[in-house]
């Protein structure tokens, strides 16, 4: 198997699993599609350290896999099970409209990297739009969902998509700063899990929509 | 050395804090730190001053930039350490002593992720600096556990995180621009500054984009600042004036830098360009938000949302005195609405109420409070003798230089009319007879002491601008690459 076939082919699986965030409705099979994903991304690290010979991206897969495959969503399954909400409310855009969205941004994301993939003499230019497509479609699922979960799930895929980008341009940015970004990564989770339980305590509900009190 | 001293000051003291057992244990170590932070900023500032452009150490590396930064950062902190003492003891006086001490430990956390921000060469390194300070601040401003509180605090991580993840992408993009050229130094500051003329344009061009609405989205420029008068309006004051007095310049120093590296790769006109038009459209917002504003704190976080556009004009405008007037301005903006911010604590705590309606007579009732309060409006609003009225004059002086006419002149428009709608609020806070059952007397009196600090250092500015302040400056204006 060629280097570049194998990245190719797990930016695509990548990218799948940003589409089917948008069309699964219930949050558990959300949180299992943001786990899948994050293993395509450790996977991806791995085969980059072994073709492009950068070893310490080893290192770098593995913590993908412990944070991003094993603790992080297992902190979102618990916090699923414990408020007891099983399905995702209906969000701003339906289904089918928001998949012509994605689609769309799929386009805009090969115009906006045509300057980086133009450039790029690595095998794995070629996979670049599509992990770029998915930090646009993390973005539009943080703005387009109104459960606090999916919220987060949507920015989660949108930080996994930017390592995506930064793996198949350069073989990833210096150890010392994913480090420290997988550390604040971590954190925020923590954080956002003790807003939902609080979120749920104070309103009887996870849609963002009923916090409105300040406006103006 | 100094910079290890410096970083290490603040997270000594949020680790300590957080063993601590007494109250009064926790109120030393917090007051301490904050004092030692200044002062040893200030060696490091008079350092750079008197000559030695750079100190560094490895990952960690301070010029001009971010000496004045790092000044205004510890100086500030002071200010509001001493205040939060004095405020938590009156607000927080029945609370368990754990929260209290969760108070000191992340406000300390919260001005070491400030300082590592400014203090360090490598931008990914100050991306992970500058996620901190949202993590840090996101349980304060949640700190009163209201409904409300708890709106504002998801509202300010979710947005802040979405937005700098994106100012993630601008830097990866940069470093890939880089990394062909240098490899893995490409993150250095300095090193980016080095081959900024070899880098590929297009790639920067996007990577600025990104840099832009990512670290604009943490320095309040609009559209993205719709997190911040939630987030600033809710925190408790202390914690306010630490907000809207210095992270919204820590969103700025980030943009500085990568201005610099962008404006040698791909000449002035594009990053000016963009920077006018999100400091106009966050000047228009907030103006019309002020017209009709009932709550005061949210009037003064709108306020910062308007400072933020004039800044954001100031670098746009460019040209000798576009950057001076800005850098100047964020000074300037942080010495007058944190001090305003604090202010606004004794308010909440005398009147009980954060309705402009609801404040009658304020000069009579709380005299000192009062008067701070009337001294620090009129600085914010622009009006000499104070520095404020100085770096508008300098920042819209630039702008007829260099730009359009129609540029600064809206820019003006829409000043005076945040103007008249401040005017009308504060008017009716401060004058106009007490409600009766109101005892008078301010509600602290030692705790605000200091801001006379930030009234004198306001006036100084307005009145004078000596060459000692002029040749920093310069300094600075030679680290973000400004010809003098």
């Amino acid at each position: 198997v060629s280097f570049a076939r194998l990245a190719n082919f797990l930016s695509f699986l990548f990218l799948l699993m940003s589409f089917l965030l948008i069309v699964r409705n219930s949050l558990a099979a959300q949180v299992r599609m943001f786990a899948v994903q994050s293993g395509v991304l450790a996977v991806l690290a791995a085969v980059v350290a072994y073709f492009g010979a950068r070893w310490e991206l080893f290192s770098v897969a593995l913590v993908i896999a412990i944070i991003k495959v094993i603790v992080i969503p297992s902190v979102l399954t618990r916090a699923v099970s414990k408020i007891g909400i099983q399905r995702a409310v209906a969000p701003y855009l339906g289904a089918s409209a928001a998949l012509g969205i994605c689609a769309l941004l799929v386009v805009v994301a090969f115009y906006a990297m045509a300057p980086v993939t133009s450039s790029n003499r690595l095998p794995t230019a070629d996979g670049i739009p599509l992990a770029f497509a998915g930090v646009l479609i993390g973005l539009f699922t943080t703005v387009n969902r109104r459960r606090a979960l999916t919220q987060i799930l949507g920015f989660l895929m949108l930080e996994n998509s930017i390592f995506m980008v930064a793996l198949l341009a350069t073989y990833g940015v210096p150890l010392i700063v994913e480090m420290g970004v997988f550390l604040d990564v971590l954190v925020a989770v923590l954080i956002l899990e003790v807003f939902v339980y609080r979120i749920k305590e104070n309103f009887d509900s996870i849609d963002v929509k009923q916090m409105g009190a300040l406006r103006g | 050395m100094i910079l290890i001293l410096l970083l290490s000051i603040p997270a000594l003291a949020s680790a300590l804090i957080s063993r601590c057992r007494k109250r009064e244990m926790a109120e030393g170590i917090h007051l301490s730190a904050s004092i030692l932070s200044l002062v040893t900023a200030g060696v490091v500032a008079a350092w750079i001053w008197s000559g030695q452009a750079v100190i560094q150490l490895s990952l960690l590396r301070a010029d001009a930039l971010s000496a004045f930064m790092a000044a205004i950062i510890t100086f500030v902190g002071a200010i509001a350490g001493i205040y939060a003492v004095g405020y938590m003891r009156l607000e927080s006086d029945k609370s368990p002593f754990p929260r209290v001490r969760l108070f000191y430990t992340l406000f300390q956390l919260f001005v070491f992720t400030m300082l590592l921000a400014v203090t360090t060469d490598n931008l990914g390194l100050m991306w992970v600096a500058i996620e901190g300070t949202t993590l840090a601040t996101v349980f304060l401003v949640n700190f009163h556990d209201t409904h409300t509180g708890l709106e504002a605090a998801y509202k300010y991580l979710m947005i802040s995180s979405v937005g700098i993840a994106l100012a993630f992408m601008g830097t990866v993009l940069v470093y890939y621009a880089a990394a062909t050229e240098v490899g893995e130094i490409g993150l250095s500051w300095t090193a980016l500054i080095a081959i900024a003329a070899r880098l590929d344009p297009n790639v920067v061009k996007l990577a600025f984009l990104f840099i832009l609405i990512g670290y604009g989205t943490k320095a309040g420029l609009a559209p993205m600042h719709t997190w911040l008068p939630d987030a600033h309006s809710e925190a408790p004051a202390p914690i306010s004036a630490l907000m809207s007095g210095v992270l919204l310049n820590v969103g700025f120093y980030a943009l500085i830098r990568f201005k610099a590296v962008t404006d040698i790769s791909v000449g002035p006109a594009f990053s000016s360009t963009w920077l006018m038009r999100f400091g106009l459209l966050s000047l228009g917002l907030a103006a019309a938000f002020l017209v009709s504003q009932r709550n005061y704190k949210r009037m003064l976080a709108y306020s910062s949302v308007e400072h933020t556009g004039i800044v954001a004009l100031g670098l746009g405008f460019g040209g000798y005195w576009g950057i001076v007037g800005a850098l100047l301005h964020m000074l300037n903006h942080a010495l007058s609405k944190s001090m305003l911010f604090i202010l606004s604590g004794s308010i909440l705590l005398k009147y009980r109420t954060t309705e402009i309606r609801g404040i009658r007579g304020l000069l009579k009732a709380a005299p000192w409070t009062g008067a701070a309060f009337l001294c620090g409006i009129i600085a914010l609003l622009g009006l000499p003798p104070f520095g404020l009225f100085m770096s508008e004059f300098m920042i819209f002086r630039a702008g007829f230089e260099t730009q359009s006419a129609a540029y600064p002149v809206t820019g003006i428009a829409l000043i005076a009319l945040a103007f008249a709608g401040m005017l009308g609020s504060v008017n009716s806070m401060l004058y106009g007879r007490p409600s009766g059952e109101l005892d008078s007397g301010d509600p602290l009196r030692w705790p605000i002491a200091p801001v006379a600090l930030n009234v004198i250092l306001l006036a100084g500015l307005g009145l004078t601008f000596p060459d000692a302040v002029r040749t920093f400056f310069d300094q600075v204006l030679k680290v973000v690459g400004m010809p003098l």
